[in-house]
């Protein structure tokens, strides 16, 4: 057997046998049946198989570790050196002319013709938990689970301008159209919800140094449209259109998808065409949406402890503690991947002023994720990850930091990373990745996701113009050690 | 069978084969005959003979030419089994003796030190595909040229037995293959079905049922053919074809890149719709796209046809390194090339050889140099940081240069429209006064005062002298005033100004503001260094004994000189924002008029007080006029205006009307009417648009970037030049060649992927699947082709019909082939589940466009325009909320621009108008051959919710009740949707429905009536509302059926 899935041989094979089992069960007397017992209604479904994608890795390359992710994406690039990487030889080199032997040949952003001088850390940092984790203070309520995570210090990346650094981080490469990570993630375990889609994601704005994103950063580029994240808007609908026109009930609604069910049913009986059979199943997932999607957001279940725990002042406000809370509620009802943005992290000028007020943006929902993932047991296999797309420059721009690609730092926790520990680490003054056995690339971080998930990175591929394309490009490597 | 075959060839043991797939294998080994095994996927089987490009290139392609193969820096030993000559001397097979060749042996062996392909990689070759290198060593191991690089030859038209079915020669080709395998095609559809998958073929809208009973009643022999040309002919056709070549063109409204700020290039879409419609010859077309600026004395249409190579994303990000982003600009470029014209992956050596095919790095970085001479900038901003010169002080609003500016045969069509528009509101305007006694002698008094005034000041300006003089605390700027009204500033920095006129009774239409040269200042209208300055003019009427003053408004103003501004890319209309003097007037007077929003009348005790903000003008003098004029600088009066003033014959000259009725009706509705229309008029912008062009400046130097590196200064300069492979392009005396001979290469007769390619594409189009499936790559992990021959007739059919797309695409419509049925019979669907063979027709879900079109023509709500700006589609609010630099608001079209065709849809690349994307719409970041076809709970709840279906269906119930029964509704009601009656099942299922519906919405008429609000469109009166309701409801089933968004 080649090794390479594909997609559409598989599709074709679905589409065969759905097509044997209508000859069997014969559609057409079922849609009639129905305008006369209406608890045959479902019956279709049986018929049409189940509406959510299954995946095509069964079974995984690996025992699962993690079930669900959830990223916090700190867009914009977070500073390391006031978050997560203490350098306080850079504190003493401070107002100084910043050694060349670090920069030279290297790439620079908007410190393009400037004179690089060293910048000193903004923020205190101290020691947090058993495992003496060095955390800025500017992040308390992180430093307090401090003893949960794992910090990764030898991050790096390929592109320095915010754009192509979000197309390389959410899909390894700066060429646009290819398949984000969270696509990649559900055409390989499929979806574990009949009602939500799969992979989720939420944006909330910040303060200062706020930050665009696109829609392509969680595309499902060539891979097949279904594999699109699904963005929540905070106002509106959640979704898209998954609201009734005005004046349409969820009953009368309800009976229009009955109606559609059944004309397409009979269309069905007249013509061999497995696209049919799909199309009836995805309306009674649209319409199971929604119903489950105003379930989804309904808060009022949630205890006022839980929203004090995250921080939630208005339910439903798009800000980042009820974007956290809300994607825990969607790995719960088991959506695969929930991607979190928040958008306040180009910290360019007075860095000292504007960090904090990010950091105290997301400080608290963050910690009180993996805190309530915790009391709900769900921390052991779902996995947390929080970090940009590049980190920021020892050098000063003025009172802020440029975009830096050598050095930033992200976080992990749960679904199978080893907690309290540190990962990778810096030269002295935070401007490159050193010890080469912990360096994380963003090909590297994505190998050691998947493999949480169950998969070799090398084998989860995809074939599009002739070539079989993955998430990890031509390299990658799994980073064993923060693997508990 | 099966066995048989592994015992001729002389296999041991037919391990790795799953039994389960025995009834398959055996089922389709007839079938697979000449064809393909990826054609019938997981059908291995034997050919009678082997053929190198059929049977063994994919083989090889696939599994070993990544180690083995054409990219040098990853190859293994030395080895590489794409060239015969280096795969013999490498020893790695003998010829005719497989038992003693190497490579069999490394194939079939268990140990996996010397196993091939390594165990620890994911390729592995299959029994069948061993068995197939085995053979094709014993049968001496030849090679062929990858096909697709052979320029093809007509082949002959194969004789078919049932000569009777043939058409045309698509026929011979498509049966030839069938009744090898004993499949006889299908029927050919019914009309009515047929007409309908024409019209969505080739226009991409539904018949009307006039048509469709027309051609269904039509029984003369031409009737199809006439149906084919009528739609051939339609301004339709050009805006179907434009869709898929627009995903090529990576055609949209925005950069894509960061911001994703817009970008001026409709008029390319334009030139696209046209070609298609005039039939333009596709080497003409692919010439005037990719060097029409290069031609010889280059036609405006031919710019803005080279926009082509202006359409890859591109930032304006702050930090942005320029030599970063001219890397990706140009390896954009090889890319969008190589697959719209070469159906050809060259992309994968941007950083290495090709693994597949023969490009080379160096081949990706030459075709890069024939672009080295396109004007661009890798930033297109100013930043202090990283200045740009060429580009000083643009922003986030400015547009993308170059560009020129053209004529629009949309806008000035609308513009004509319009004024008609302003014409028929003027006449209205008057009828309705002389109609109304108070009203005429309220004109009557007006023309008297105006009369007097023009006494006083014949051109019909007042200049108005200020009674104030400098003040600290409005941080005036100190000025003297002149016998002539003129204000002198002194100082040389920029301030501000605040002037107070008293007024005497009168009214006020427009107020001007004149920029004087100053003999203080130089001469010049600015009184400090610079050359340009900006004028922001508020105004505002005190009337004592009122304290405050009231502000007033411009709705619109006019200069004879100004610097455009710019928001969201486009020229700002009119300066009553804001002013920028001329820097190349700056010793000229510069005039302003401003046009009031609400013309006043005031008396003697009223002030007028003018505030000009921040400015570095040097003399300024301010007038008011009481007579408006639409162009406001021609605002005043002239002698013509005058005379008709004066003379009080009944009705008045039109002149006069227009005048009264824009400076002296400022509460009516006929005033705010004009307005609006008067808006519409200017947003035209005189007919004119501006669209990025190619324009050429010195080649920049062009290296090979190893790895892709654009910091890499170690690779080698390259000349632009063509696949070191191909023909070569013709080289006159050793000159730099350019974009115009690239394009001549691609489209001479000795290129073999160009026609292949377009025929290919264009195959897909009407019959689901393309010959060679994959249509972005006709190289060696492409498909080889179920009907090569076929391909290759219709290539240099192509070709020797001068390039002529609507021959080709007639000859495929007209083919038996395309007009049988597409409902396949079982046996079709057992034996090629694919439909491969085409043995019948393929349904094929609509794209995303035309599911829109589809739904507002059937409607009734469609706006059939052809060209012109993008429009607004309904879209969920707030959708634009996560895109800044600038920040973002979407408004929806509020006229009959909402219902324009989903292709005229505004293309927000970073986030693609949801009900576009949600049906498989890509957001034009790259090149895209071939869309993804889905079917998600999304599209479903787009076709439930979205306005514009609900609109749809609520405007088409009101067409549909126009039918006196039920069972009659229903029926216009699926001849509308689906060119064919209701079944009486689905009646008596809509029937019940039906039912329900009337009984909720009886029961519940408030329901009924915000039901029947969704949208723009008035709410039809054919009917009560919970009747239009219920019938609302029954329409919004019928546009969600899968029939009504599939062409069968």
């Amino acid at each position: 057997m080649n090794a390479p899935f594909d997609y559409e041989q598989f599709q074709s094979s679905i589409n065969r046998r759905t097509f044997l089992g209508r000859a069997a069960f014969g559609l057409g007397g079922l849609a009639l049946a129905n305008l006369l017992n209406p608890k045959l209604a479902g019956a279709a479904e049986t018929v049409a198989g189940k509406g959510h994608w299954r995946g095509i890795l069964n079974p995984p390359h690996y025992p699962i570790r993690a079930k669900r992710i959830i990223h916090l994406y700190m867009a914009g690039g977070p500073s390391h050196l006031e978050s997560f990487d203490y350098k306080p030889k850079l504190k003493e080199l401070h107002g100084q002319p910043f050694p060349e032997s670090f920069t030279k040949g290297q790439q620079l952003a908007q410190l393009q013709n400037a004179k690089l001088m060293a910048f000193g850390p903004a923020a205190e940092f101290k020691k947090w938990g058993k495992s003496g984790q060095e955390i800025s203070t500017w992040f308390p309520n992180i430093g307090g689970i401090a003893d949960d995570i794992c910090i990764v210090r030898s991050m790096h990346t390929e592109q320095i301008n915010h754009d192509p650094a979000h197309a390389f981080m959410n899909a390894g490469s700066q060429i646009k159209g290819r398949p984000s990570m969270g696509s990649w993630l559900l055409y390989g375990l499929g979806a574990e919800s009949d009602n939500l889609p799969g992979f989720v994601v939420l944006t909330s704005m910040g303060k200062s140094g706020i930050q665009p994103v696109s829609a392509r950063q969680w595309s499902s580029g060539f891979l097949p449209t279904r594999f699109d994240g699904i963005q929540f808007q905070s106002k509106g609908d959640a979704v898209h259109y998954v609201g009734n026109p005005e004046g349409v009930c969820q009953s009368t609604q309800r009976q229009v998808v009955e109606e559609i069910k059944r004309l397409n049913g009979m269309l069905a009986e007249d013509r061999i065409d497995p696209e049919i059979q799909t199309r009836i199943s995805q309306f009674e997932l649209a319409f199971r949406m929604q119903t489950s999607v105003p379930e989804l957001t309904d808060f009022s279940q949630e205890p006022q402890n839980i929203l004090d725990l995250y921080g939630v002042k208005q339910p439903g406000d798009g800000s980042f503690a009820s974007n956290v809370l809300l994607a825990r509620r969607l790995v719960e009802r088991g959506t695969r991947f929930v991607q979190v943005y928040h958008r306040a992290w180009d910290h360019h000028n007075t860095i000292a002023k504007d960090m904090p007020v990010s950091a105290a943006d997301v400080d608290q929902a963050s910690a009180a994720l993996v805190k309530d993932l915790k009391q709900r047991g769900m921390l052991d296999d779902t996995l947390v990850i929080w970090g940009g797309e590049f980190g920021r420059t020892p050098m000063g721009q003025g009172t802020g930091r440029d975009h830096h690609i050598n050095a930033f730092s992200v976080w992990l926790a749960g679904g199978g990373i080893k907690p309290g520990v540190t990962w990778g680490s810096t030269d002295e003054l935070g401007y490159r990745f050193v010890d080469d056995a912990q360096k994380m690339h963003v090909h590297d971080l994505h190998a050691t996701i998947l493999h949480l998930c169950g998969i070799n990175h090398e084998r989860l591929t995809y074939r599009y113009q002739g070539r079989d394309f993955r998430l990890t490009d031509v390299s990658g490597h799994t980073a064993n050690g923060i693997i508990a | 069978m099966r066995l048989k075959n592994w015992k001729t060839f002389g296999l041991r043991d037919p391990v790795g084969f799953c039994p389960s797939r025995s009834r398959w294998v055996i089922a389709v080994a007839v079938l697979a005959v000449s064809l393909s095994s990826s054609l019938l996927r997981g059908a291995d089987s034997f050919p009678e003979k082997i053929q190198f490009n059929r049977d063994i290139r994919p083989v090889l392609s696939d599994n070993c030419y990544a180690c083995h193969g054409p990219d040098e820096s990853n190859r293994k030993a030395k080895l590489r089994l794409d060239v015969r000559e280096i795969a013999l001397k490498k020893e790695a097979f003998i010829p005719g003796k497989p038992d003693e060749s190497e490579l069999v042996r490394r194939i079939f062996t268990t140990d996996p030190d010397d196993q091939m392909p390594p165990p620890d990689t994911r390729h592995r070759l299959t029994e069948v595909e061993k068995g197939k290198l085995k053979r094709w060593i014993a049968e001496g191991a030849e090679y062929q040229q990858h096909w697709a690089y052979i320029s093809p030859v007509r082949p002959k038209i194969p004789a078919v037995t049932n000569s009777k079915w043939t058409i045309n020669p698509i026929d011979n080709f498509i049966l030839r293959e069938l009744e090898t395998r004993k499949l006889p095609p299908s029927a050919e559809a019914d009309k009515a079905t047929l007409l309908r998958r024409l019209s969505l073929d080739l226009i991409g809208l539904p018949p009307t049922p006039d048509e469709v009973a027309a051609f269904v009643s039509d029984e003369r022999p031409r009737a199809y053919e006439n149906a084919v040309d009528r739609l051939l002919a339609s301004l339709h056709f050009g805006e179907r074809m434009s869709v898929p070549w627009l995903d090529l063109a990576r055609f949209a409204d925005t950069v894509g890149y960061h911001g994703d700020q817009n970008i001026n290039v409709f008029p390319y879409r334009d030139y696209v719709i046209k070609a298609f419609n005039e039939n333009k010859p596709f080497d003409q077309f692919a010439t005037e796209q990719l060097a029409g600026d290069l031609l010889p004395s280059s036609t405006p249409e031919q710019k803005v046809a080279s926009g082509f190579n202006r359409l890859n994303m591109v930032t304006r990000e702050g930090g942005a390194q320029a030599g970063e982003y001219l890397a990706k600009y140009g390896a954009d470029r090889v890319r969008t090339v190589s697959t719209t014209f070469l159906g050809s992956t060259m992309g994968c050596s941007e950083c290495h050889d090709h693994k597949f095919d023969p490009f080379s790095t160096k081949d990706f970085y030459s075709m890069k140099a024939f672009f080295a001479d396109v004007q661009q900038w890798g930033v297109y901003a100013d930043y202090g940081y990283t200045p740009n010169p060429d580009l000083k002080g643009f922003n986030n609003d400015h547009p993308f240069p170059p560009e020129i500016t053209v004529d629009s045969p949309y806008l000035l069509q609308r513009l004509k429209m319009i004024d008609g528009r302003i014409g028929e509101l003027e006449k209205r305007f008057l009828a309705k006064w002389l109609a109304d006694p108070k009203q005429r002698s309220h004109f009557d008094d007006w023309r008297k005062q105006s009369v007097r005034f023009l006494e006083q000041n014949p051109d019909g300006w007042m200049t108005l002298v200020p009674t104030n003089s400098a003040d600290e605390k409005s941080k005036t700027a100190t000025f003297t005033t002149n016998p002539d009204g003129s204000i002198v500033f002194s100082g040389d920095g920029a301030e501000s100004g605040e002037f107070v006129f008293p007024l005497a009774a009168g009214g006020i239409a427009a107020i001007r503001l004149e920029l004087l040269p100053s003999d203080k200042h130089d001469g010049k209208i600015l009184r400090d260094k610079s050359d340009s300055t900006e004028i922001r003019l508020s105004a505002e009427l005190k009337s004592p004994p009122q304290k405050a003053g009231k502000g007033l408004s411009f709705y619109h103003a006019d200069a004879n000189h100004n610097e455009e501004r710019y928001s969201g890319g486009s020229a700002i209309i009119g300066i009553a924002g804001g002013w920028r003097t001329a820097k190349e007037f700056s010793t000229e007077p510069h005039t302003a008029v401003y046009l009031l929003n609400e013309p006043i009348q005031t008396t003697d005790a009223d002030e007028l007080r003018i505030k000009l903000g921040k400015n570095s003008a040097a003399s300024v003098r301010i007038s008011i006029t009481p007579f408006a004029n639409r162009e406001p600088l021609y605002s005043g009066a002239d002698e013509a205006l005058a005379r008709d003033l004066r003379s009080d014959s009944s009705p008045p000259s039109a002149r006069v009307n227009e005048v009264y009725l824009l400076s002296a009706n400022s509460t009516s509705d006929s005033f705010s009417d004009y307005k609006k229309v008067h808006r519409e008029e200017l947003a035209c912008r005189e007919g004119e648009a501006a669209t990025v062009v190619t324009a050429s400046w010195t080649p920049v130097e062009t290296r090979v970037l190893p790895r892709g590196n654009w910091l890499s200064t170690d690779g080698e300069v390259v000349q632009p030049a063509v696949p070191h492979f191909m023909p070569q392009a013709p080289d006159e005396d050793g000159k730099r060649l350019t974009r115009l001979d690239l394009a001549k290469w691609i489209v001479a007769t000795n290129n073999p992927l160009t026609a292949r390619t377009l025929v290919n594409r264009t195959w897909k189009q009407f019959f689901g699947t393309a010959i060679s499936s994959v249509v972005d790559d006709l190289g060696s992990q492409g498909e080889w082709p179920t009907h090569p021959e076929l391909l290759d007739w219709m290539a240099v059919e192509f070709m020797e019909s001068g390039w002529d797309v609507k021959h080709i695409i007639k000859l495929m419509v007209m083919s038996r082939t395309y007009r049988q049925s597409s409902n396949p019979r079982p046996e079709i669907h057992e034996r090629d589940p694919a439909n491969r063979l085409l043995a019948s027709q393929s349904p094929r879900r609509l794209d995303a466009e035309f599911i829109r079109d589809n739904a507002l023509a059937i409607s009734g709500l469609l706006n059939p325009d052809i060209g012109g700006p993008s429009v607004y589609p309904y879209q969920p609010a707030g959708y634009y909320s996560n895109i800044q630099f600038p920040d973002r608001d979407y408004h929806p079209s509020r006229d009959d621009r909402q219902y324009r065709r989903g292709l005229y849809s505004h293309w927000q690349r970073t986030f693609l108008q949801p009900m576009l994307a949600n049906f498989d719409a890509p957001g034009r970041e790259e090149c895209i051959a071939a869309r993804n076809v889905s079917n998600s709970p999304q599209q479903a709840l787009t076709l439930l919710n979205d306005p514009t279906f609900v609109e749809a269906a609520r405007v088409l119930a009101g067409v549909v009740v126009t039918a006196p029964s039920d069972s009659q509704r229903f029926d216009k009601l699926y001849r509308l949707a689906l060119a064919r009656s209701a079944k009486s099942q689905e009646a008596i299922s809509m029937e019940q429905f039906l039912k329900v519906q009337r009984d909720y919405y009886n029961a519940n008429p408030e329901e009924a009536d915000k039901l029947l609000k969704v949208g723009l469109a008035p709410k039809p009166n054919s009917a009560s509302a919970p009747e239009l309701a219920a019938w609302t409801q029954v329409c919004r089933v019928v546009l969600s059926l899968h029939e009504t968004i599939t062409r069968y």
